[in-house]
């Protein structure tokens, strides 16, 4: 379990998290909703244990994060960041190869075309990072974290994600949550912020609607993600249609157009 | 590049104003491990033994070094216009020599030190100065690369001020060893300069090389690095420290030697690519063969008498870094 108490974090006195708690359990994916400035990527990294917070504990199986060596939490946990940029030319492969280093740094051939074959940037091995569109350097980086966990492993661990889908086309954002979904079953608790509503609607076991540093509402998708909630966290109206049990909830957004305006009215 | 260096040696060797053919050169050589096979005269060996071959083993270490160097500042900072003189080390490093060598016969406690006191003191000022720049040139945990450029100018204008003070208040004796130390380059080399360089450059060498994968993980990014079980800080100390243990050493012995810091490392990358597997021990292959070169050239171009070898680096290094200057955008992609 990765458990966070009572997390606070302010800069120069404004709360940016606000007493949050938040459990994630193993074989489970949690996502994080909230609008712009709610304080997801700022509780996305204290609880990656990269920013320290004072107030507050975070605690990965049981032991606080603060009490972990880089090496060990690398071994529970990994990390994809929202942007990464590279300082110097290194391809595609080298990245990934990366991922490799928490786990004694032998190299494994075996592993990477395996991962690099699931995340489909095998074919962009040989290209300079630098060269590649920006969903593709998303595939890439995601695949970097996914080689630092795919082994398994006897103890739950943990994968967080800060908008692995956001540069990338329909098709691969299904794609990416599907291999989210695959990696969860290896007893990791995955944890990702996204922005999609229908993308986290129906991949997600929790959510967390966070906004201006608190959490809202959490808990299974059914019970957080209706209209009154979500029209609650983005301040927008918002329609859910939550279909018959196996068919795909489907979030829509009411756009500002004059008639849409004047049916609500009416 | 190996071999290109063993080539270039030797060639050093039998080049210069005193003329000895290779094939004494390798009688000399053999000579040294109880072979007489090919003649050669007494005079040649000693050019050779004890002028020579010192100071190209001199420009092997400090090139090496400072190839070395250059290549792990610029993976640190994340940044390929970081060269140990754009950040304060060598300037530090010089201050402190010239404390020491103006200072060094009235304040007592400092010949304690003997022969490894000049360069252990410019190892002091380079670190100094490179904790400083650091400092100032990050915040939060991220390096500001223009507060970084800004900080390094900025100490070495007063590095620079302070030597000059320094010299204002040197004696005659003073000025003169400084004078001598200032036009210093590798021809100053004797067995045992040689033999301290290669005790204090070496082991920081080494220290550098085991960082590969350190190096590599932080071109991602220093979050991304402690991510993937990096600890950052004890990485940045490590690199910091033996940079200016090297910079340091080298600076004291043969003088602020620029461009070769910064050069190397991105031809090495030109052509081997961004792996510092590669780059750390090629850049300091490079490093060597190109200060080795340079000295060649400075030995040779002006004969009898000698050019400074740092004008030669800086005449080859400049244009470059002009044209680096132009085109870090397309490098960067």
């Amino acid at each position: 379990m990765l458990q966070a108490q009572d997390i606070h974090f302010c800069i120069r006195n404004m709360p940016i998290v606000d007493k949050a708690s938040v459990s994630l359990a193993p074989g489970e994916l949690t996502v994080i909703l909230g609008p712009n400035g709610a304080g997801k990527s700022t509780l996305f990294k204290v609880l990656a244990g990269e920013i320290p917070c004072k107030y507050g504990k975070v605690d990965y199986n049981g032991s606080p994060v603060n009490g972990f060596s880089a090496k060990n939490l690398a071994l529970v946990r990994a990390v994809m960041p929202q942007h990464s940029s590279l300082s110097f030319p290194f391809k595609a492969l080298e990245v990934v190869e990366l991922g490799l280093l928490s786990g004694g740094g032998s190299y494994r051939q075996d592993l990477l075309e395996e991962v690099m074959n699931e995340t489909q940037t095998w074919h962009l091995k040989d290209q300079l990072y630098g060269n590649l569109s920006g969903g593709e350097k998303q595939r890439v980086q995601l695949a970097r974290v996914l080689t630092q966990i795919w082994d398994k492993k006897p103890f739950p661990r943990y994968l967080l994600l800060d908008e692995p889908t956001s540069s990338m086309d329909i098709a691969l954002q299904h794609h990416v949550l599907r291999i989210i979904h695959k990696i969860k079953k290896r007893n990791i608790g995955v944890l990702a912020i996204l922005h999609d509503l229908n993308l986290a609607a129906n991949y997600a076991d929790k959510v967390i609607l966070l906004k201006k540093g608190r959490i809202l509402h959490q808990g299974p998708v059914k019970e957080v993600m209706c209209a009154s909630n979500l029209e609650e966290v983005f301040e927008h109206p918002i329609q859910v249609f939550s279909g018959l049990e196996d068919s795909p909830m489907i979030i829509q957004s009411i756009p500002f157009v004059q008639n849409h305006l004047e049916i609500k009215l009416a | 590049m190996g071999i290109a260096l063993a080539v270039m040696s030797v060639l050093s060797l039998s080049l210069g104003a005193f003329h000895i053919p290779l094939y004494s050169v390798f009688g000399i050589l053999i000579d040294t491990v109880g072979l007489e096979l090919i003649d050669f005269s007494q005079q040649q060996s000693n050019v050779l033994l004890h002028i020579r071959l010192p100071r190209i083993l001199m420009a092997i270490l400090v090139g090496g070094g400072l190839g070395v160097t250059g290549a792990a500042l610029q993976g640190l900072f994340r940044n390929p216009l970081v060269e140990p003189g754009l950040i304060g080390v060598s300037s530090g490093g010089a201050l402190f020599a010239v404390i020491f060598i103006v200072f060094g016969s009235t304040l007592p406690f400092l010949s304690y030190f003997g022969g490894i006191g000049l360069p252990l003191f410019a190892f002091l000022g380079g670190l100094i100065n490179t904790l400083l720049v650091y400092k100032m040139g990050s915040s939060v945990g991220k390096t500001d690369i223009s507060l970084l450029i800004l900080a390094g100018v900025a100490l070495n204008a007063l590095s620079g001020a302070l030597i000059g003070l320094v010299i204002f208040y040197a004696d005659d004796a003073a000025l003169r060893n400084f004078t001598f130390w200032s036009l210093g380059d590798v021809g100053g080399a004797n067995w045992s300069k040689v033999g301290i360089s290669f005790l204090l450059i070496s082991g920081p060498v080494m220290l550098v090389l085991s960082q590969f994968k350190n190096l590599n993980a932080l071109s991602i990014g220093e979050n991304e690095a402690f991510h993937m079980g990096v600890d950052v800080q004890k990485v940045k100390y490590i690199l910091l420290f033996a940079s200016a243990l090297i910079v340091g050493t080298a600076v004291s012995f043969t003088g602020t030697i620029g461009f070769v810091g910064l050069i190397v490392p991105h031809l090495i990358r030109m052509t081997f690519g961004a792996d510092h597997r590669l780059v750390l021990p090629g850049s300091f292959l490079l490093g060597a063969l190109l200060l080795t070169f340079a000295d060649l050239l400075a030995r040779t171009i002006v004969m009898p008498s000698e050019m400074p070898i740092g004008i030669i680096t800086a005449i080859i290094g400049a244009p470059f870094f002009i044209w680096l200057i132009i085109n870090v955008k397309k490098i960067r992609s």
